[in-house]
């Protein structure tokens, strides 16, 4: 396989530079600038693509906070998607999105993707993590970056 | 049978929605094809079943097929007890 087939492992996406911690933000609207900020810092993304995360936010409503304490931010490739890109923040304290089963959020996950495949890998294993409450726990009790990605490396084996 | 995974644009949360839904389809021996879909096409893709968030069904309401609704995208046991049932059923 060509290497620019070889899927996108969730720690080639995620790593320390896109991982904040104990971030405190008022609202939604700043939990999405926080997290994209990372993503534009990496260069994973345009400076637009932090908008259209605004703009799905209120078009589609919260929806995103898929699982307890856990939202999903992203738009469309087409909004600026450079390359596949994950950031990840805790949120201290938790911030409430709307959403009637899943609020407070404590973790935001934001990815850009350019297709429905190519980060479908790191999608994978980040559905393993999601579903490990325990994992989950431990990432929101982290004091680094370091320790979230050991974490993750042990919930989600590649 | 073809299962409709939905959700706002398609790239992120039904594709977890189909991961979940692939799972416990494994766990229980059945076979579907499972079909990820944005709010827009979903409003005229055909299905058998659709499984989205509670926001998104009743934008969906109007279609006539039996719509599952999902409040945690990645428990199974939620997914087992909503979906099999009408799996099985049909």
């Amino acid at each position: 396989m060509a290497s620019s087939e070889a899927p996108f492992q969730l720690k080639d996406l995620l790593t320390p530079a896109t991982i904040r911690l104990h971030v405190a933000a008022s609202d939604p609207g700043q939990v999405i600038r926080e997290a994209g900020q990372l993503l534009l810092a990496s260069g994973a993304i345009e400076e637009r693509y932090i908008e259209a995360m605004q703009q799905a936010l209120q078009t589609y409503g919260p929806y995103m906070v898929i699982v307890p304490g856990v939202a999903l931010l992203h738009a469309r490739p087409s909004d600026g998607v450079k390359r596949p890109c994950i950031s990840l923040l805790t949120l201290e304290p938790p911030v409430p999105f709307g959403n009637e089963d899943n609020d407070p959020v404590k973790i935001a996950i934001a990815f850009g993707a350019v297709d429905r495949q190519k980060h479908l890998q790191a999608l994978t294993m980040l559905t393993q993590l999601l579903a490990n409450e325990q994992a989950l726990s431990a990432i929101q009790a982290s004091t680094s970056a370091e320790e979230v990605m050991h974490i993750i490396a042990a919930a989600s084996p590649a | 049978m073809k299962i409709l995974a939905v959700c706002g644009m398609g790239f992120g949360s039904s594709l977890v929605l189909r991961m979940t839904i692939e799972d416990v389809l494994k766990a229980a021996g059945l076979k579907a094809q499972v079909v990820v879909s944005d709010i827009g096409t979903a409003r005229s893709e055909q299905a058998d079943i659709i499984v989205t968030s509670a926001e998104f069904a009743r934008l969906l309401a109007d279609r006539g097929i039996p719509i599952v609704v999902i409040k945690n995208y990645v428990d199974r046991k939620e997914m087992k007890e909503k979906l099999l049932p009408l799996v099985k059923g049909s």
